[in-house]
């Protein structure tokens, strides 16, 4: 099963895949405190919807299971999984958790 | 062009006008457009491009809710007949003041509220250079499906780039399209 650095691997790389996109002062810094959607982030929808792609194939391609980060339970979520890098990898444990 | 102000929670899509010419103008010029068609080479060039926009287009700024304008996205193309159209135009100017917030998807639901809603399209379809990945990654994740490819269909800066064709039907719009944007607005807000 997935443990919690690996799935942080995973965010990490998708966030990567951005940087790749972007100018050098423009680089995202990446780390477990980086916010991701909402007040004070760093992505804007474009972006946003770059790492849940990546992120979602990267954990079907790991987990052997397909795992949707968009669903109803992710918008009922008292603290928003996309909300920074801890809480998304909060939040795919406990769905990985959850399915296995 | 024929068109009133759009008003969603994060932004509002306001027609645009020849006052926009020097502001699109310099957007147009940025690396970030490097994917649109050669734009106009001078600001009254401009002016006269949106003056000269037919009525039948529907060309807006991005607006966000504080007034600030920080975008542009346009449906052109318009075929009542067989009741289809295409979403273009698309530039987010002011990367900066977008972070964090649902700009380019609640724009991008705005305008196709107006044509699947208010016009009664049944399909928005047109093209993304190939070589655009994030956009292609984007509308594919909302619902755009690939029904093509036109090589060398694109000249940018003296090199000749594929393009891919991606079309949208209304019914995949309001099953896949419509709860993901409202998925990604819904993030936006905050929680406490």
């Amino acid at each position: 099963m997935l443990n919690k650095d690996a799935i942080q691997s995973i965010i990490f790389r998708a966030l990567e895949s951005i940087n790749d996109e972007r100018k050098l002062e423009d680089q995202i810094l990446i780390s477990a405190e980086t916010s991701l959607f909402g007040a004070d982030a760093v992505l804007d929808s474009l972006s946003l919807v770059s790492v849940i792609v990546d992120v979602e194939s990267a954990l079907s391609d790991a987990s052997g299971r397909e795992i949707s980060l968009t669903d109803d339970r992710a918008m009922s979520q008292s603290v928003s999984p996309f909300s920074d890098v801890s809480t998304l990898t909060k939040y795919i444990s406990l769905l990985i958790a959850e399915s296995a | 062009m024929s068109s009133n102000i759009l008003r969603g929670e994060f932004v509002n899509l306001r027609p645009l006008q020849v006052d926009d010419a020097e502001m699109t103008f310099y957007w147009r010029k940025d690396d970030r457009a490097k994917f649109l068609n050669q734009g106009a080479a001078s600001i009254d060039q401009q002016s006269k491009w949106i003056s000269a926009r037919p009525e039948s287009e529907h060309n807006f700024i991005i607006e966000l809710k504080s007034g600030l304008s920080v975008g542009m996205l346009s449906l052109i193309s318009i075929d009542h007949a067989n009741r289809h159209g295409e979403p273009g135009r698309f530039l987010i100017g002011n990367e900066d003041a977008v972070k964090g917030l649902p700009v380019a998807v609640e724009a991008l639901k705005l305008l196709y509220e107006l044509a699947f809603d208010q016009l009664e399209l049944v399909r928005v379809c047109g093209i993304v250079a190939a070589n655009n990945d994030l956009m292609i990654k984007w509308q594919k994740y909302m619902g755009m499906k690939e029904e093509g490819r036109f090589r060398n269909h694109l000249n940018q800066n003296g090199t000749f780039h594929d393009a891919i064709f991606l079309g949208l039907l209304v019914e995949e719009y309001r099953r896949i399209t419509l709860p993901r944007m409202n998925f990604l607005i819904t993030a936006a807000r905050t929680k406490s």
